[in-house]
């Protein structure tokens, strides 16, 4: 039972490819220079948090401005670059037709970058913004929202210029990143820097902006890439699609409502906490369809590019319960105001987001360049120390979390008593960061090896066979 | 999902619905909240801050203080933020009306400081500089917001009591004079009525104190 | 799936072409469920969690919503009734003023100064007629006047009230609080002052001038 395009069969490697050859690497190139630069940071971070003499006389490098600079440098360095890349390209392979004025990606991410150069500068001069995932300084915000809208400008036009009235997933998934998030950074950018709103109303919006950023933007943006691969990879069709629709409209419109997680037992009405609490649970339909549409990548036979798909999925998955979980009031008494909740943003940004993008990242660039990857060590290599160094990373966090949490809760234990129970958990979360870093450090060694002219010679041409049709009856 | 206005229409609405609900609903509430007048005290609270006190807030700010200072009480019955002398109520929206960037914080690697101008440790300026030059507890030192200069002719008055070498002291810069001024101002000891502790099982509170 | 190609996991080879991707996805859309319990019991088990899921948070708005009030930060807290603002303890209310103002002349023991400022504590003044009473404190009072047997030549206490020539302005409130401090301190023991009755006072006389001790001793 074979579909009807059996007429015209297609090549696997086309002139979209070609054609968006050297935007694509340039945001990838981009992107694997700031999650570096990130990881790096990150190591100063955390060894600051058991040595807190460490780099502390150098200004630019307080724990506050390391950790601002950090987490801009992966927020808008790495996952936006990152992202918009992938959802680029399959919005253009999903349209049929190459992807249209990229020279506006071009021109857009070499303003981006910029930009986001200009506000580590800014951040470690002191002229950090106060609110989470939009520390940038004042000054590079409108140039990094007018750099987002050029360099999403190819996702639009293949969007509505698709050749196929079908649409899948992916291109869902991909469409709403591209919209949501310049809507969302734009309210963010007005009410919190430009025309800051009253006293508590600053936090309130600063905890929507970053739920927003995660379930409107960076979410879908690894969605989309997940429900492209696995279906690509495995020839097979996505089980259970037809909950797959409701799944993206629960994602979007009640994902937008988690913001106020976070601020339980704070200087916020009651009810704001209440509302991000019931979306959080309400979410779990959303997490529950995704498993079941993308089980699949947990058996990745072979497929390297499905291993890192499925720790990705796998770690999204935990992500949404422990966003239910620790929403709830007794438990977030405990994990609120510690490194627990650090470690959930670690297991969405870097476990989900960073692990589902690296193996698009494995798919994508032999189409690119129309050669193989040189070194199959060196993607094994990644593979094993991104997941074990991300695990660490969480797992030793949160349990760093869940006793600061409890300890702090207790009055008789001394507040500084509290620093050295948890240290050597901060010490295994170190190690964890940094094996992370090394393992982003192959990926970025490999990637140049890649791409250089110089080495061609050392990589085989890539032979990308006549892809099968799809069959129609789901396994 | 063909219909591609339908499907935009389905973005905006998703982003508009959220917004107006969370954002322009806590806007509608909080966007006018006035500080609190009391007759009897003849005085508004939360009170305006000093203005070195403001500059010190954005010394507090540009550093990134607030990754490792929460400035958020949490009430007695949730967590032990009274028990550790951080603050005897809660912290309320208006607490926070009177300034300029509000940093609640989200980790708590050090002390809540909502109400640290109370402490014994904030009444000393001298100390607290010390503290901010050496470091303490475990916190680390910020040596860039103080100079080391040539003593001529009578020691500064406010130069810190710790080692230097011969004929030099150590004097707080402006920013480090600031940031001890914003410290000594973080205080929210008065008691607004939405602050009130809530008496558990039904209400019999009467008598306020 | 059977590979055509030696395998090279250094490339990943696709296993469907895009076209058919969409077109497979874009059927599974229409479908009727297949034939098989598996596939007609999924949709059932979705609904029962999504109901499950929506009335567990129902049932928690219903409990933490604080009644979406922006004045409520405990989720267990009742908002306050109309009316039913948690009342200050008018004795700490008193002293509190009592301190602020009062003690300059009567003096914190409440005992005055002999021949110029009048004793409050076993006053016949302030434990006798508090329409009296609450006239002084809020018109002030001047010229002679006698207490517990002693005369004050000049008395001249000042104005209170919310009336014209005021140097206070004190609600009604502060002032039937002190009144009811003064009235059960220093060794007094008589009824408290309401906020009403200082209200009504104020109402009934107007603006006026200071009271003297003829005028006073007229009213019962």
């Amino acid at each position: 039972m074979t579909t009807a395009s059996t007429a015209a069969p297609t090549a696997e490697v086309t002139e979209i490819d070609a054609t968006a050859r050297c935007p694509l690497l340039l945001l990838l190139g981009f992107a694997l220079l700031w999650l570096l630069v990130s990881g790096a940071l990150a190591l100063v971070n955390l060894v600051q948090l058991t040595t807190p003499t460490f780099a502390a006389a150098c200004p630019v490098m307080t724990y506050g401005r390391a950790q601002a600079m950090q987490e801009s440098a992966f927020i808008y360095g790495w996952a936006a670059n990152a992202g918009l890349a992938v959802t680029l390209w399959i919005l253009g392979r999903l349209s049929g037709a190459p992807l249209r004025s990229l020279n506006w990606t071009t021109a857009g991410a070499v303003f981006w970058n910029l930009a986001l150069l200009l506000g580590l500068v800014g951040i470690a001069t002191g002229d950090a913004t106060v609110h989470g995932w939009i520390q940038l300084p004042r000054y590079v915000l409108p140039l990094l929202l007018v750099a987002y809208g050029a360099m999403a400008v190819p996702g639009v036009l293949a969007w509505t210029g698709r050749r196929q009235d079908t649409t899948f997933a992916s291109q869902w998934y991909g469409v709403a990143a591209l919209f949501l998030f310049p809507w969302l950074f734009s309210i963010a950018q007005m009410m919190l820097v430009f025309f800051p709103t009253r006293g508590v109303l600053q936090p309130l919006i600063a905890g929507w902006f970053v739920q927003g950023a995660w379930t409107l933007w960076l979410a879908p943006l690894m969605l989309a890439a997940a429900y492209y691969l696995l279906p690509k990879i495995s020839g097979k069709a996505i089980r259970h699609y037809e909950f797959a629709a409701l799944s993206f409209w629960t994602l979007l419109f009640v994902g937008a409502w988690t913001g106020g997680r976070h601020f339980v037992g704070g200087p916020i009405p009651a009810w704001v906490a209440t509302v991000a609490g019931v979306s959080c649970a309400l979410l779990l339909f959303h997490y529950i369809v995704v498993a079941l549409n993308l089980g699949g990548a947990f058996r990745p036979a072979g497929s390297t590019v499905l291993w890192f798909v499925g720790a990705g999925l796998g770690a999204y998955l935990l992500g949404g319960v422990l966003d239910a979980v620790t929403s709830i009031r007794g438990v977030a008494m405990i994990t609120q105001f510690t490194h627990f909740s650090t470690a959930q943003t670690q297991l969405a940004v870097s476990g989900a987001f960073s692990l589902t993008l690296f193996g698009a990242i494995y798919f994508l660039v032999p189409r690119l360049t129309g050669r193989a990857w040189p070194s199959l060590s060196l993607i094994r290599g990644h593979f094993f120390a991104a997941l074990l160094g991300t695990a660490a990373l969480v797992l030793a966090l949160a349990v760093a979390g869940l006793i600061q949490g409890r300890e702090q809760n207790n009055a008789t234990v001394e507040f500084s008593a509290i620093a050295v129970h948890v240290k050597p958990w901060l010490l295994v979360a170190t190690a964890g960061q940094a094996v992370l870093l090394i393992g982003n450090l192959l990926l970025a060694v490999h990637l140049l090896r890649a791409v250089c002219p110089f080495r061609q010679a050392a990589t085989a041409p890539a032979t990308f066979r006549q892809p099968p049709t799809m069959e129609a009856s789901v396994s | 999902m063909k219909n591609g206005l339908t499907f935009f229409l389905g973005l905006f609405l998703a982003l508009a619905l959220a917004f107006t609900g969370i954002v322009l609903g806590s806007h509608a509430q909080l966007g006018n909240l006035a500080p609190y007048y009391d007759e009897n005290e003849g005085k508004a609270f939360p009170e305006r801050m000093p203005g070195i006190a403001a500059r010190g807030q954005l010394v507090y700010q540009d550093l990134g203080c607030a990754a490792c200072h929460t400035q958020q009480v949490r009430r007695p019955d949730f967590g032990s933020d009274k028990a550790r002398g951080w603050g005897d109520r809660q912290s309320v929206a208006r607490d926070y009306v009177s300034q300029a960037a509000v940093q609640l914080g989200d980790n708590r690697v050090g002390p809540d400081l909502a109400t640290f101008g109370s402490r014994p440790l904030a009444v000393d300026a001298d100390r607290l500089a010390k503290y901010l030059y050496e470091g303490h507890g475990g916190m680390p030192g910020y040596p860039f917001l103080f100079a080391d200069r040539k003593i001529v002719g009578e020691r500064a008055a406010n130069a810190l009591n710790v080692p230097a070498k011969p004929g030099r002291e150590i004097v707080p810069t402006p920013r480090a004079v600031a940031l001890v001024a914003y410290l000594q101002s973080l205080n929210n000891a008065y008691e607004y009525p939405e602050a009130r502790p809530v008496e558990p099982e039904a209400e019999k509170k009467e008598g306020g104190k | 799936m059977s590979d055509q190609l030696p395998p090279d996991p250094r490339l990943e080879q696709a296993g469907a072409s895009d076209e058919s991707l969409l077109a497979v996805h874009e059927k599974a859309l229409g479908k009727k469920p297949e034939d098989g319990a598996h596939y007609r019991l999924l949709p059932l088990m979705l609904l029962f969690v999504f109901s499950g899921l929506i009335f567990y948070a129902g049932t928690y708005l219903n409990h933490f919503s604080g009644h979406y009030s922006a004045a409520i930060f405990n989720e267990n807290a009742h908002p306050a009734k109309a009316g039913a603002v948690a009342k200050v303890d008018p004795l700490v209310l008193g002293k509190k003023n009592y301190d602020l103002v009062c003690t300059t002349c009567h003096q914190a023991t409440g005992m005055g100064v002999p021949g110029v400022y009048p004793p409050l504590g076993g006053s016949e003044w302030v434990n006798g007629s508090d329409e009296r009473l609450i006239r002084i404190v809020l018109y002030g009072l001047k010229g002679p006047i006698k207490v517990k047997g002693a005369d004050f030549g000049a008395a001249a206490m000042p104005v209170f009230g919310q009336v014209a020539g005021s140097g206070y302005n004190w609600s009604d409130e502060k002032i039937a609080a002190v009144l009811t401090y003064v009235r059960q301190s220093f060794g007094n023991n008589s009824p408290a002052i309401t906020a009403e009755h200082v209200s009504a006072i104020r109402a009934k006389e107007g603006d006026r001038k200071e009271w003297s001790q003829e005028e006073l001793l007229k009213i019962p």
